[in-house]
């Protein structure tokens, strides 16, 4: 009786702490055969996803160590980055080399951007995930101010052909072709016909074995430490202003480094657009391998790579075979998107509701029980 | 002490990083190398253009060029080797093979191969040469506008 | 001795009201006397500004049960904008073309907004302290979910469809022949060649801003005022809290329902699908340069803030451009708009009046 009641138990619990992600694998079910696409199209466009999106979502697990929540500045770090590739493709630098140097470019500028978004944060106690929202439209308009403006007139641009007709500021895309697959090209290996960029799959396992090293420092445990409750961190002697500040930084730096590769991929910047977008879609994508706002780890980031992109690929098709019309199945994309964010958050809100208050009830039946 | 030290350390890497950065600028720098077979001038002579020669940079695949034809090689670094192969009057088959620099900051160069051909064992400069592309040619022809779209997320591929 | 009085007063004056809000409003002035000198006329530039202030305040004004009851600022206001946008469809789908649509639009768009407000307030009391961002995501997802809506829904008015399969809604609708300008029209006051103050339009928001400012007064209004500066006092004292926040998110989304029927008579179309998503953040701005916070707002905050951020919007553009041949409006209305609103997400206390 026991056995079976606390085997319910635990399914039950497991369905609760897993509803996104085991909704993403029903709509996954329901819309793979819908779409028709075949199983080696998807495997490979899959691995592509894979390979484009994973160095920037792995930086999202560091905020959330450090009790920041979804750091939606990671598009701060996305500016640093195509800031490095405006430059190493205005200077012709291509290759492998040019990539690195990007990301040596782009490296201080995330410092930077991390520091002040750090602070900022600092100051909204509470708010972090709305105030770091907000930051990333901000950080948008100082960027713009930048690169539409300040590129070609006060900052010097030696190729005229990035700069646009009225003689300053960057054009709409920029064409990487120096840098194209710089990385994935290193050591491409083809099985079954489907390529594999192993250099780049190295590179995001390295990541993955730093954060795995990093969370065992002093340095992440004092996250950990802030990030479970800042009072206490603070008594222990933590000092959780610079912590958290720290966790930005590292986050942002990375988003850096995996917007280059990000970009490295497609082969095309989107100059004023890529990293708008690229954040809403990293968190996406987490949350849907089954982080929380308070935890995640890299199983999260790949099942919800494969997961959320799984979605996003047949979804147009989908919703064409469904009902006729493709733009039926984009809209419904987004709106999974959305709403996936939009669930987790609530999700989590409430489970922290009702832990405080379960927590509020055993405190509140010891000091009965002591009285 | 302590501080000193990390100081020390942090500067150390700075340091290196600048260093990796400039290596990284010349290793990556990308030029491309103009080949062009045009009659030319050198020291008063008048050289005629070669009626076919074959031309090489590095290992990149060898092209041929008639009279007034011009092609090019992208190359990625410095230093390079250039390989000529051409048939004189005598039905004789020769080959010259040069090494060159280009400069670092100069995206462009043009090696005239007349002149090459015709004083092998000279300096660069007498058959290497910069070149500007012509400022027409390189504004592309695209729309003018900067989009900002905010809402270009539900247009583009993830 | 007699000098520090004034400079006590004045240090008083921008701590209370706020450095970037006096720093904001003086780059308006100065981009008002700079106009006939970049040869602007001041008298349009009036104009527009009155008009856009009309087109956006009630939107604006949405914003104060929110603030007063403590669910913070609310960034799901196109959960409002979507019922007014069902309103006005269904209104145009009614065919009943003349100002009378415009009322049509009102009632229909009524009942949306209180289900759909209903709904977004029970959703809010369960995640108190996560207010912002889950409003803002809710507004997204009702957003993508009503553009799946658009193209399904049964209308046919062939104003509104797409001429070539008559089915599904095009992006934007003209509203012409139905409410086109019925508010800005309506005794509108011509002021020589170039002035003209929508009076209709102006009169409309002041009525709204008068029923605000009297519920604030009433015994629920003050009841969500402590409901939002004191919960637990409130409680104390009787108040059902969840209720009087449900109250407060029906009002703001029905606020916000009539604000984008009021931006659409003037503006002349309905926007659909996409259009509403990054409403919010203009309006969230605009109270929050008229000097509100994250907990306190006042109908003197929307009127100030609603006149400032759309002066901004709107002289930036013309000024600038004629004076350095750059238009960088884009840039300065982001940079303005969240700047503000981050200055008010990292204070720690209530602001000014």
């Amino acid at each position: 009786m026991t056995a079976n009641t606390s085997k319910s138990k635990k399914l039950v619990r497991f369905l609760a702490n897993n509803t996104v992600p085991i909704l993403f694998l029903f709509i996954c079910a329901f819309g793979i055969p819908l779409s028709g696409y075949s199983a080696s199209y998807l495997i490979s466009e899959i691995i592509v996803r894979l390979v484009r999106n994973s160095f920037l979502i792995v930086s999202l697990l560091i905020p959330i160590l450090a009790g920041m929540g979804l750091n939606f500045g990671m598009t701060l770090g996305a500016m640093a980055g195509q800031i490095g590739l405006i430059f190493i493709t205005d200077w012709g630098i291509v290759g492998l080399p040019g990539m690195i140097l990007a990301m040596i470019i782009s490296t201080p500028i995330s410092m930077a951007l991390g520091w002040l978004c750090g602070k900022i944060l600092n100051m909204a106690k509470g708010r972090e995930m709305v105030t770091s929202y907000i930051i990333g439209f901000f950080m948008n308009g100082i960027y713009q101010l930048v690169v539409l403006y300040g590129m070609g007139a006060v900052i010097p641009i030696r190729s005229k052909s990035l700069v646009l007709p009225r003689g300053y500021g960057i054009r709409n895309t920029v064409n990487l072709i120096g840098v194209r697959k710089a990385l994935d090209d290193l050591l491409l290996i083809r099985i079954f016909g489907i390529p594999i960029p192993v250099g780049t799959f190295a590179v995001i396992a390295l990541l993955c074995l730093f954060v795995l090293w990093f969370k065992k420092t002093k340095l992440g445990q004092d996250m950990r430490a802030v990030g479970q409750d800042m009072e206490v961190a603070r008594a222990a002697g933590i000092r959780v202003e610079h912590t958290r500040i720290i966790s930005i930084v590292i986050s942002t730096v990375f988003a850096g480094y995996g917007m280059i590769i990000y970009m490295q991929n497609i082969g095309t910047l989107n100059t004023y657009n890529s990293h708008m977008q690229i954040g809403m879609f990293s968190v996406a994508a987490l949350l849907v391998g089954g982080a929380t706002v308070a935890k995640a780890n890299i199983r999260n980031v790949f099942l919800g790579v494969v997961l959320f992109h799984l979605m996003f690929i047949v979804s147009p098709m989908a919703g064409k075979n469904l009902i006729g019309q493709a733009q039926l199945g984009e809209y419904f994309r987004v709106f999974v998107s959305y709403g996936v964010i939009t669930m987790s958050l609530v999700l989590y809100e409430v489970r922290k509701k009702r832990e405080q208050a379960v927590a509020g009830e055993t405190l509140a039946a010891a000091q009965e029980v002591g009285a | 002490m302590r501080a000193r030290r990390t100081l020390l350390i942090r500067l150390g890497a700075i340091a290196l990083l600048i260093i990796l950065s400039v290596v990284l600028f010349f290793v990556g720098k990308s030029h491309t190398v103009l080949v062009d077979n045009k009659a030319t001038t050198r020291e008063g002579t008048d050289l005629a253009a070669l009626k076919l020669v074959e031309v090489e940079v590095n290992k990149l695949g060898s092209l041929e060029l008639t009279p007034r034809d011009r092609d090019k090689f992208d190359v990625t670094g410095q230093k390079h080797k250039v390989t000529v192969t051409y048939t004189d009057e005598r039905w004789e088959e020769h080959t010259i093979v040069r090494t060159f620099t280009v400069p670092l900051m100069q995206d462009m160069v043009m090696i005239e191969v007349p002149a090459l051909v015709a004083f092998p064992e000279s300096e660069q400069s007498v058959w290497l040469g910069k070149y500007e592309a012509p400022t027409y040619a390189v504004t592309m022809a695209e729309s003018n506008e900067v989009v900002t779209d905010d809402l270009a997320v539900f247009m583009s591929d993830m | 001795m007699n000098a520090r009085r004034p400079i006590e007063l004045g240090r008083r004056f921008v701590h209370s009201f706020g450095l970037p809000r006096i720093i904001i409003a003086l780059f308006l002035l100065s981009l008002f006397i700079l106009a006939p000198f970049a040869g602007v006329n001041v008298g349009t530039s009036f104009s527009d500004t009155l008009n856009r202030f009309g087109m956006n305040a009630i939107m604006v004004l949405a914003m104060v049960p929110m603030i007063h009851s403590g669910c913070g600022l609310n960034f799901g206001l196109p959960l409002g904008i979507i019922a007014g946008l069902l309103g006005a469809t269904i209104s145009l789908q009614v065919n009943i073309p003349g100002p009378a649509s415009f009322f049509l639009a009102i009632l229909f768009c009524t009942p949306f907004a209180l289900i759909l407000g209903w709904g977004y307030g029970e959703l809010l009391n369960r995640v108190k302290g996560g207010e912002m961002m889950i409003a803002t995501y809710v507004g997204f997802s009702s957003v993508a979910f009503m553009c799946i809506m658009w193209l399904l829904l049964p209308f046919n008015n062939p104003t509104m469809v797409w001429g070539f399969s008559g089915s599904g809604l095009r992006t934007t609708i003209s509203v012409e022949g139905y409410y086109l300008h019925v508010l800005n029209d309506f005794l509108a006051i011509r002021l020589g060649r170039h002035l003209v103050i929508p009076t209709g339009m102006l009169l409309f928001f002041a009525f709204f801003a008068f029923l605000m400012w009297a519920f604030l007064h009433t015994k629920t209004g003050t009841a969500m005022t402590a409901v939002g500066s004191n919960p637990i006092f409130a409680r104390a004292s009787g108040i059902n809290v969840d209720r009087i926040r449900t109250l407060s998110v029906v009002m703001s989304t029905w606020l916000g329902a009539v604000g984008i029927l009021v931006y659409q008579q003037s503006f002349g179309f309905i926007q659909l699908y996409m259009g509403p998503f990054y409403m919010a953040l203009p309006a969230v701005s605009a109270i929050l340069i008229g000097g509100a916070s994250v907990n306190k707002a006042s109908i003197l905050n929307v009127i100030i803030g609603t006149f400032l951020f759309q002066g901004i919007v709107t002289m930036t553009p013309s000024v600038m451009n004629s004076m350095i041949h750059t238009d960088m409006s884009e840039v300065i209305r982001i940079v303005v708009s969240n700047g503000m609103i981050l200055y008010a997400l990292t204070r720690k206390t209530e602001a000014a009046r």
